[in-house]
């Protein structure tokens, strides 16, 4: 499938400190793509970058095959975004900023749906100075939806929404997934991002450290083993003595490595005579996943 | 560009204070006008007529609030993401500003104007514009030239305010510096003549320019400024530009 946004040898850096280092990536089209990272790994600098909003250092952007830099722009055309916190203008109502935005086309239909979308109607004509968090936050979105662009940039949207807010959001973003429409969202909630994102970039130190779609990611993980054991230090040695890897913890988790594992760790305790008292398996999600990646230098290094 | 005209213009008119200030205008224009009719020793009532009824002089200050909020509020609510990462390029987005500004610096030295006119003709409808105050000049005539020439140099003070506003991208840095530049230049003026008259060469330093307009009304001020009034009102726009220039190659590149 045709990539709808390219990102290619990105650099950048403050002043003299390297903020990202060669960053690629593509965004497919009606693919929903997760960065995910650390505080201050470069996620919202990417996303700066990629609405030639800072100059960068090197490297190529290319939205729709039309290069975009700070000085050339006609590529945003078809763009929204949402970048790190709403910009309120507090004299305007909320539908005022979206008529402030909307392109002309079908602009009422626009407006009316992205506000039912987001639950938005009560308020929609107070002004945006009595919004709390949250409703600006849905403001801000709707700002970045309204006129159905081909690429939307979300930095962190989920900041101050409430579940149902959290869930009409992530239905939303779907179905406009499915109609074509590409996302490059960046967000802390990784349990959020599991359920909505096709691909997932992770971030780390301004480099992309892991790229591949949620699925991958997430057998990736791979499945562990919980055992509880009537006496699990005697448990521990023997499982070690039979040079079965142990995840560093304080009870008794194995990583499968194939399918025999289960049945080897088993039976080994079996042999020592230790009573087996419960085995729960435990399938790794993103976030395990997440803090393996991000950690695993200082993992290694500790243990 | 269109768009982006209406997208200020949109903005600048939902603000209550834009038409507040209108209001408190008009106003002061009223009541130096009724005071006069009721006591004509109050005031003299040409200079009342040629100062638009004092009031109309708070569009320089109006204009100054204005021009700096324009540029400083969309750093000041973080909407300058929003308004710069569509598909315009920054200098239309700025020259949309100035355009704005500009439309507004006009919309409120008509109302002015107007105001003034029809005060006199309801309340002094016997003033005679006609009238010659010094030399060859009638005061109707006057009166627009003094117009000309403030409006220049108000165009000037706003280049410096708009250079402020996106320098600091603070409102009240902005405006503070605007009035506080115009009241201190205002009152130092015959301490800067003295300078002037002492190193000629500081007579092209920019605050001269905002004398250009009384020169315009008394060519004879050139004595003082050492500048002939055609080279001081080309100083006058080549110095608007510029600093308009340092304003918009600041903005140009901003990281936001
Ligand atoms: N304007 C700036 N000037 C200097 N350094 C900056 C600037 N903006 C960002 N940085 C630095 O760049 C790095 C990446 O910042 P960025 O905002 O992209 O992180 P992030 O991944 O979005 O983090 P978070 O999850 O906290 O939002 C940080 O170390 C930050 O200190
Ligand atoms: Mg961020």
């Amino acid at each position: 499938m045709a990539n709808l946004l390219s990102v290619q040898q990105l650099d950048k850096s403050f002043g003299n400190r390297r903020v990202l280092h060669g960053v690629n990536f593509e965004v497919a089209a009606g693919h929903i793509v997760a960065l995910v990272g650390p505080n201050g790994a470069g996620k919202s600098t990417i996303m700066k970058a990629v609405l030639g909003l800072i100059p960068t250092d090197g490297g190529h952007l290319t939205i729709d095959s039309q290069p975009v830099s700070i000085t050339s722009h006609q590529a945003l055309a078809h763009v929204g975004a949402l970048i790190e916190y709403p910009g309120i203008y507090p004299f305007l109502t909320g539908k005022q900023h979206l008529e402030l935005f909307a392109d002309k086309e079908n602009r009422d239909t626009n407006m009316t749906q992205i506000v039912e979308a987001l639950g938005m109607t009560s308020y929609i004509d107070h002004k945006a100075k009595q919004y709390s968090l949250g409703m600006k936050q849905k403001l801000g979105i709707a700002q970045a939806l309204v006129n159905h662009p081909k690429l939307v940039i979300l930095d962190e949207p989920m900041n101050g929404l409430d579940p149902q807010a959290v869930k009409d959001l992530r239905d939303y973003i779907r179905k406009m997934a499915d109609q074509g429409t590409s996302f490059l969202i960046s967000s802390h909630i990784l349990s959020e991002l599991e359920k909505l994102a096709d691909d997932v970039l992770i971030l780390n130190h301004g480099k992309i450290v892991q790229q591949s779609s949620m699925g991958e990611l997430v057998a990736s993980g791979g499945t562990s083993y919980v055992i509880t054991t009537a006496d699990d230090a005697s448990a521990k040695t023997a499982l070690m003595a039979a040079g079965l890897q142990l995840v560093p913890a304080e009870k008794i988790m194995i990583r499968q490595q194939n399918e025999k594992t289960l049945n080897q760790v088993l039976q080994t305790l079996v042999n020592a005579n230790i009573e087996i008292t419960d085995v729960v398996k435990v399938q790794h999600d993103l976030e395990e996943s997440f803090l393996d990646m991000v950690n695993t230098p200082t993992t290694k290094e500790d243990k | 560009m269109g768009t982006l005209i209406k997208q200020e213009l949109y903005k600048l008119t939902h603000k209550k204070g834009t038409w507040i200030a209108i209001g408190i205008m008009v106003v002061l224009q009223i009541i130096p006008a009724l005071v006069q009719k009721a006591d004509s020793e109050f005031f003299q009532l040409s200079s009342l007529i040629s100062n638009d009824y004092l009031g109309g002089g708070l569009y320089l200050f109006i204009m100054i609030a204005s021009a700096a909020s324009i540029i400083a509020m969309e750093f000041q609510y973080g909407t300058i993401k929003q308004l710069l990462y569509r598909q315009y390029y920054r200098s239309q987005v700025f020259i949309s500003k100035l355009i704005v500004i500009f439309m507004q610096l006009v919309v409120l030295k008509v109302i002015s104007t107007i105001m003034t006119f029809t005060l006199t003709a309801l309340l002094f409808p016997s003033f005679d514009w006609d009238q010659k105050i010094e030399g060859s000049q009638t005061l109707l005539q006057l009166y627009f030239l003094g117009m000309g020439g403030n409006v220049l140099v108000t165009v000037f003070l706003l280049s410096v305010v708009i250079l402020i506003a996106t320098l600091l991208k603070t409102n009240a840095a902005a405006i503070t510096s605007g009035f506080i530049g115009y009241f201190v230049s205002m009152a130092a003026s015959s301490v800067l003549l003295l300078l002037i008259n002492k190193w000629h060469w500081l007579r092209f330093n920019p605050f001269s320019m905002l004398m250009t307009s009384s020169q315009i009304i008394s060519p004879d001020m050139s004595q003082a400024t050492l500048m002939s009034t055609p080279l001081m009102i080309t100083l006058t726009f080549v110095y608007t530009i510029l600093f308009t220039f340092i304003a918009y190659f600041s903005f140009r590149k901003r990281s936001v």
